[in-house]
């Protein structure tokens, strides 16, 4: 894997160890937080070229465009479409659809939190729903944290369902040509399976105890959710480029579409509904907004990443590791499977699932030969993908929306704590992994 | 000319124990804005007015940094608005009052005061720097006064 226009020698070092050093170092600055993350990758990422480990030209082959261009166009249709005011009134709908009875509400909050968490990316989506649990809690006077508990389940588990879904499926869908369909045929079923068995738990600790008075419960349905729609217009719009996204991202692969340009064209397209009949000097205006609502530390954090982890790839070190892995596992495939969906749980409920999967990757690319070609990778690929998803369930630190909504409990009075919250979350989470663990089992091997 | 010249070197203060209910009564009846609040040194705490009164009475989830910022489905009465205060209004403002108001201190040149006025949109407090003390108070209304005074009789 040693490149021609690789150094031999770097600071004294050879490439595998530098490279290796570099990884450690930036991995651990991430998990220490005492640095944003995006200066963190960016600047090892720069140093792998300063270094000589890499060139520029070869750093950008490292770049997944298809993941950059998907992330960053979901971004902006659903920095649009959210003006229009539809998640809002999905969530008081959804609330006035149970009569505002408390488990009821409960339950529907966590079906329409995992079900846009599944095409949404899951911290919009608690962005939006949070801040509506907490006013609907308030009104019933009720503690948040079940619910906001549930959404937290809620928005990884629906996440895991889909390509789009959460960033670590992005990246697997990007980097082995999984598609859409393939997601949605293959983890969906079994995402809404742990979600249905999820509420059992929280039923027998918190749903049955949940009452509220019935002046309060009417409160709630004096809410008036046609109002929370702000814009009709926009909302026809952002509908009509959403419903021609989703078809793009089910029927587009057949015509040799990535989902990066489907997401690209549907922002581009919305941006162009959304501003067509204003003036040039609002156009800027409005698009300048909208591009604001790309989470560009996430983006930049991305490139570093790529970067920083194609470093190591080129050095060889990967293939080393994967070699290790197999041996470890005594080159079962059913082993090796179960075990990476394992080790990935638990692996990000402790770190951000992003840099574990990007590095994960590369590393199950490299097993191929060993387990007979790239189709055979196919139900390690799933196992990554369940494991990484809903191993962000097992503490606050495990996913970005966890901390997300950790925050707006802060807010409110009602903080999250770390410890209690794993508690009880993190035997959750190794629930959910053991039931994928056995549906991989038993549909792959 | 400095922030200190044109500051009301006696203002109304109010103490940080002092309940909610007693505040909002007292800035409603004599219609202030923002009143200081100070300790028994007579030390600069905060403000508090009439936006700690409607934070009191919006829904948490409202106000709070990324919440929500559509509330046109909410259909409230007075009486709900009044339940929300109900639940406060014993408590003391010192839980509420605003803290983020910088306050200038007396030698802060006049425009510069004006600038903050304009921006803060609130009464600011004059403040001895070392000691935290508060000196005056500079209101809209003693700054546009004096500026009118100034073009009747220029050379006062």
């Amino acid at each position: 894997m040693h490149s021609a226009a690789q150094a031999d020698v770097i600071f004294g070092l050879s490439p595998v160890w530098f490279a290796g050093g570099l990884f450690v170092l930036t991995y651990v600055l991430i998990v220490t937080e005492r640095l944003n993350r995006a200066i963190i990758a960016m600047m090892a990422a720069v140093l792998m070229i300063v270094s000589g480990v890499l060139t520029q030209q070869s750093a950008m082959q490292g770049v997944d465009i298809n993941t950059i261009g998907l992330l960053t166009g979901m971004m902006i249709i659903v920095g649009i479409t959210r003006e229009s005011g539809v998640f809002q009134y999905l969530a008081i709908r959804s609330a006035k659809v149970v009569k505002a009875d408390p488990w009821g509400i409960l339950v529907m909050l966590v079906f329409v939190t995992a079900f846009l968490s599944a095409l949404l990316d899951n911290v919009t989506t608690v962005l939006l729903i949070a801040p509506i649990t907490l006013l609907i809690t308030d009104t019933l006077k009720l503690s948040a944290y079940p619910y906001l508990f549930a959404e937290i389940f809620a928005s990884n588990i629906g996440g895991t369902a889909t390509l789009i879904g959460d960033p670590p499926n992005i990246m697997i869908g990007s980097a082995t040509g999984l598609t859409y369909n393939d997601f949605l045929f293959n983890l969906a079923p079994i995402a809404v399976f742990i979600l249905l068995i999820t509420l059992i738990p929280l039923y027998l600790i918190w749903g049955r105890h949940l009452k509220a008075e019935p002046e309060l419960i009417n409160k709630v349905m004096l809410y008036r959710e046609i109002d929370a729609i702000k814009d009709w217009v926009l909302l026809k719009k952002s509908l009509f480029v959403l419903t021609l996204v989703m078809l793009g991202f089910i029927l587009g692969h057949d015509y040799g579409l990535q989902p990066a340009t489907i997401a690209m064209f549907g922002a581009a397209l919305l941006l162009l509904l959304h501003c067509l009949p204003q003036k040039q000097e609002k156009q800027t205006e409005m698009v300048a907004r909208a591009l604001g609502e790309v989470e560009w530390i996430t983006i930049f954090f991305f490139i570093g990443l790529f970067i920083i982890v194609y470093g190591v790839e080129s050095t060889g070190l990967l293939e080393i590791l994967a070699h290790q892995v197999i041996e470890l596992t005594g080159g079962d495939k059913t082993v090796t499977a179960i075990s990476i969906m394992f080790v990935s749980a638990v692996a990000s409920s402790i770190v951000d699932n992003i840099p574990f999967v990007a590095t994960m990757i590369p590393l199950i690319k490299n097993m191929a030969p060993t387990f007979g070609g790239a189709e055979e990778l196919i139900p390690i690929w799933w196992s990554l993908a369940l494991g990484s998803c809903l191993g962000g369930n097992g503490s606050l630190v495990g996913a970005s929306a966890n901390l997300i909504v950790a925050g707006f409990a802060e807010r409110s009075g009602q903080p999250i704590r770390f410890l209690p919250f794993m508690l009880m979350a993190f035997p959750l989470m190794l629930l959910s992994v053991f039931i994928s663990s056995l549906y991989v089992y038993f549909k792959y091997f | 000319m400095k922030a200190s010249e044109v500051m009301d070197p006696n203002p109304t203060t109010l103490k940080p124990t002092d309940t909610i209910e007693c505040a909002a009564q007292y800035i409603m009846e004599k219609r202030y804005r923002n009143v200081p609040v100070v300790d028994d040194n007579f030390c600069y705490l905060g403000m508090f007015g009439v936006n700690c009164l409607l934070k009191q009475v919006i829904p948490k989830s409202v106000l709070m940094h990324k919440g929500l910022d559509n509330v046109s489905f909410i259909h409230e009465s007075l009486e709900d608005l009044y339940q929300r205060f109900d639940e406060v209004k014993h408590q003391p403002i010192s839980m509420c009052m605003n803290q983020e108001l910088p306050p200038v201190s007396p030698n802060t040149p006049l425009t510069e005061t004006l600038l903050q006025l304009y921006e803060t949109r609130s009464s600011i407090a004059v403040v001895e720097k070392d000691t935290c003390k508060l000196l005056g108070m500079i209101s809209y209304w003693d700054v546009g006064e004096k500026i009118l005074n100034a073009g009747e009789h220029p050379n006062a």
